[in-house]
C-alpha cells in the first residue's frame, strides 16, 4: 500500500488512460468518479492508524455487553472514526474539486469541463490578463463550496481522539 | 447471582508462556472475592477467562451450575469493569448504561425479569425498563444530573461510577471487577473502597476484584486468593491470611512494612541466629523436624524501646505511627512504633520481639508456613 504512495501520479497516467479508453470511459465522468470510491492508500493508512489506537478493553467491553466484531465494527469503530471520516472527506473534496490534470486529459467536450478547466481556460484564451475581473469572480466560485465544506467539518476536525473513552 | 467454580484452570500463551497453572477457585453465591498478586501474577488473566474474553487453554469455569468454559463473554451473565473505564466514548452517559441492554434486547433474549412477572412484551415496555433501570443504576451512583453528558466531561470518579453503573443496569450473575480504583487518586479511591463494599452488600451479587494493592485486598475481600506466578498462594479469609500466611511468600506480599523474615536454627523452644536469641513459647514451636528455619515477625510486633544494641537506619512518619527501619548486627528490621517517635537517624534503640507472634518458614524454597 506504500508502495502505491511513492508511485508518482505521471507513471500511470498513460496506462491509466489506455485502461479507461479501453473501457469506453473517455470524455464520461466515470475516470474521475469510480477510483475515488475504491479508497486511496493515503487515507486507509490513516484510518488504520486511527483505528489502532483505540484501547482494546473498548473492544473487550463491547463483547461483554453482547456484541460481535460486525457489531463492534458498525456501532462503536465507525462512530469513533467521525474526526478521520471528515478529514477524508474534506480532502478528497478538495483534491477532485481542484484537480485540474485528470479532467483535463479526460473531459474533451466543453459543457463538461469542470471549473477548474474552465479557470485555466481564461488564461490560454486571453494571453492571461485581460479578464481578471471574470477571472477573480471564477475563483471565487470555485473556493466557496471548499470554505463552506472546512467550516462545516470543523467541529469534527477540532475534536479529539477518543477522548473520555479511557482514563486520559 | 451465582457461584463461580474454576477446575483446573490452565492459560498458555503462544511462546510458551505458561501465565495460569492449573487453578482451583471456589468462589460462593454473593461472595466478594479479590485476586491480589504482583504484576504478572496471572490474576488478570484469570479474571478474563472467567469474562469470556480470554479463551482457557484446559479445565473447567462454571457459573451457577453451567459449564461456561467454551461460551462466549455475551452468554455469560456477567459484566466487567475495566481499569480505564472503557466507556463509549460517542455516546452519552445513559446511552453507555443502556447499551448492554439494548444488545441483549436485539438478540431476542429479553429481560427475564419481566417474562418472570408476567408482562406481555412490546417494545414500550421494554423501553420503559430499559429506562427505569438506567434510572435506578443513576440514582444509585448519584449520576442523575450527569445522565444526558458525554464521558470526556465527567471527572475520573463519576467515569469510575460509569462504569460500574454500565455492570449494575445489566443485572449480572457475577461482577468481574479489574483494578477498577488503579486509575484514581488516593482519597477518591479510599472514598470508592467504601462504595463499592456498601454496593457488594446492597446487591449481594458474586464479585471478583483484581489488584495489586494489597492494601485494597485487604479491606475489600470477604476472601483473598494471594497469586503467585500463575497459581493460587493461599485463598482464605484477610484475617487468617494476615494472621497465618500460608507461606514467605503471603507473608511478605501482605502487609507494610513487610514482615521481616530472619533465618537461624531451631533448638527445642529456642531459636538462634548469629545476632537474635528468642525464647519461643511452647505452644508456638512448630511440629516440625527442620532446623534450619526463617523465623517471620511483623513490624508491630516488635517493640522499641531506649538502649543503644539497635541501630536507626530511617524511619516513616505517618503521624499515628512510626515506622523504623533499624539494623541489628547484620540483620535488617523494621519495626513500629505508635505515636511520632524522637528517634532520628544513626540513634540507638533497644528492640524486643513478642515471641508469642512469631511465624516460622521453611527454608526451603517454598517457604512453607511450618
Amino acid at each position: 500500500m506504500l508502495a502505491t504512495m511513492m508511485l508518482p501520479a505521471q507513471v500511470t497516467m498513460i496506462p491509466l488512460f489506455i485502461l479507461f479508453r479501453s473501457m469506453g470511459w473517455v470524455d464520461t465522468i466515470l475516470p474521475l468518479v469510480v477510483p475515488a470510491f475504491f479508497g486511496s492508500a493515503f487515507f486507509i493508512f490513516m484510518y488504520r492508524q486511527f483505528i489502532s489506537q483505540i484501547p482494546e478493553s473498548l473492544f473487550e467491553a463491547a463483547r461483554v455487553d453482547g456484541m460481535g466484531w460486525v457489531g463492534i465494527w458498525w456501532r462503536i469503530v465507525l462512530p469513533m472514526c467521525k474526526p478521520v471520516t471528515a478529514i477524508t472527506a474534506v480532502f478528497t473534496f478538495i483534491f477532485v474539486w481542484n484537480d485540474f490534470m485528470m479532467p483535463l486529459i479526460y473531459l474533451h467536450s466543453e459543457e463538461k469541463a469542470t471549473l477548474a478547466v474552465a479557470l485555466n481556460s481564461f488564461r490560454t484564451q486571453y494571453s492571461g490578463v485581460e479578464d481578471v475581473h471574470l477571472l477573480m469572480a471564477l475563483s471565487i466560485i470555485t473556493m466557496v463550496p471548499c470554505i463552506v465544506l472546512f467550516f462545516a467539518a470543523q467541529k469534527q476536525f477540532i475534536e479529539g481522539i477518543g477522548a473520555g473513552a479511557v482514563k486520559g | 447471582m451465582a457461584e463461580v467454580t474454576l477446575t483446573h484452570v490452565n492459560k498458555t500463551y503462544q511462546g510458551d508462556v505458561h501465565a495460569v497453572k492449573g487453578i482451583d477457585l471456589s468462589i460462593a453465591d454473593g461472595e466478594f472475592v479479590v485476586l491480589v498478586g504482583p504484576s504478572g501474577c496471572g490474576k488478570s488473566t484469570t479474571l478474563r477467562m472467567i469474562a469470556g474474553i480470554e479463551d482457557v487453554t484446559s479445565g473447567m469455569i462454571c457459573i451457577g451450575d453451567r459449564d461456561v468454559t467454551t461460551l462466549p463473554a455475551r452468554k455469560r451473565n456477567i459484566a466487567m469493569v475495566f481499569q480505564d473505564y472503557a466507556l463509549y466514548p460517542h455516546m452519552s452517559v445513559a446511552q453507555n448504561l443502556a447499551f448492554g441492554l439494548e444488545r441483549r434486547r436485539e438478540h431476542g433474549s429479553v429481560m427475564k425479569s419481566l417474562i418472570d412477572s408476567g408482562y406481555r412484551i412490546n417494545k414500550a415496555t421494554e423501553d420503559a425498563a430499559i429506562r427505569g433501570r438506567v434510572q435506578n443504576a443513576a440514582e444509585l451512583l448519584g449520576l442523575t444530573k450527569e445522565l444526558d453528558r458525554k464521558p470526556k466531561a465527567l471527572s475520573g470518579g463519576q467515569r469510575q461510577r460509569v462504569a460500574l453503573g454500565r455492570a449494575i443496569v445489566r443485572d449480572p450473575d457475577v461482577f468481574l471487577l479489574d483494578e477498577p480504583l488503579s486509575n484514581l487518586d488516593a482519597k477518591l479511591r479510599r472514598a470508592m473502597r467504601l462504595e463499592l463494599r456498601a454496593l457488594h452488600k446492597r446487591l449481594g451479587v458474586t464479585m471478583v476484584h483484581v489488584t495489586h494493592d494489597q492494601e485494597e485486598a485487604m479491606t475489600l475481600g470477604d476472601k483473598l486468593a494471594v497469586m503467585d506466578n500463575g497459581v493460587i498462594r493461599q485463598f482464605d479469609t484477610p484475617a487468617n491470611i494476615y494472621d497465618a500466611p500460608a507461606d514467605r511468600f503471603v507473608a511478605s506480599f501482605v502487609g507494610v512494612p513487610e514482615m521481616n523474615f530472619i533465618e537461624g536454627e531451631l533448638h527445642g523452644n529456642q531459636f538462634i541466629s548469629p545476632d537474635i536469641t528468642l525464647d519461643i513459647p511452647l505452644g508456638c514451636v512448630p511440629n516440625s523436624n527442620d532446623k534450619q528455619v526463617v523465623l517471620g515477625v511483623r513490624p508491630e510486633d516488635i517493640e522499641v524501646r531506649e538502649g543503644s544494641a539497635t541501630q536507626v537506619n530511617n524511619f516513616e512518619r505517618h503521624g499515628d505511627h512510626t515506622d523504623l527501619f533499624l539494623t541489628l548486627g547484620d540483620t535488617k528490621l523494621s519495626a513500629r512504633q505508635h505515636g511520632s517517635h524522637r528517634h532520628i537517624e544513626g540513634s540507638t534503640v533497644d528492640i524486643s520481639i513478642d515471641a508469642a507472634k512469631v511465624h516460622f518458614f521453611a527454608l526451603a524454597e517454598d517457604g512453607r508456613r511450618l
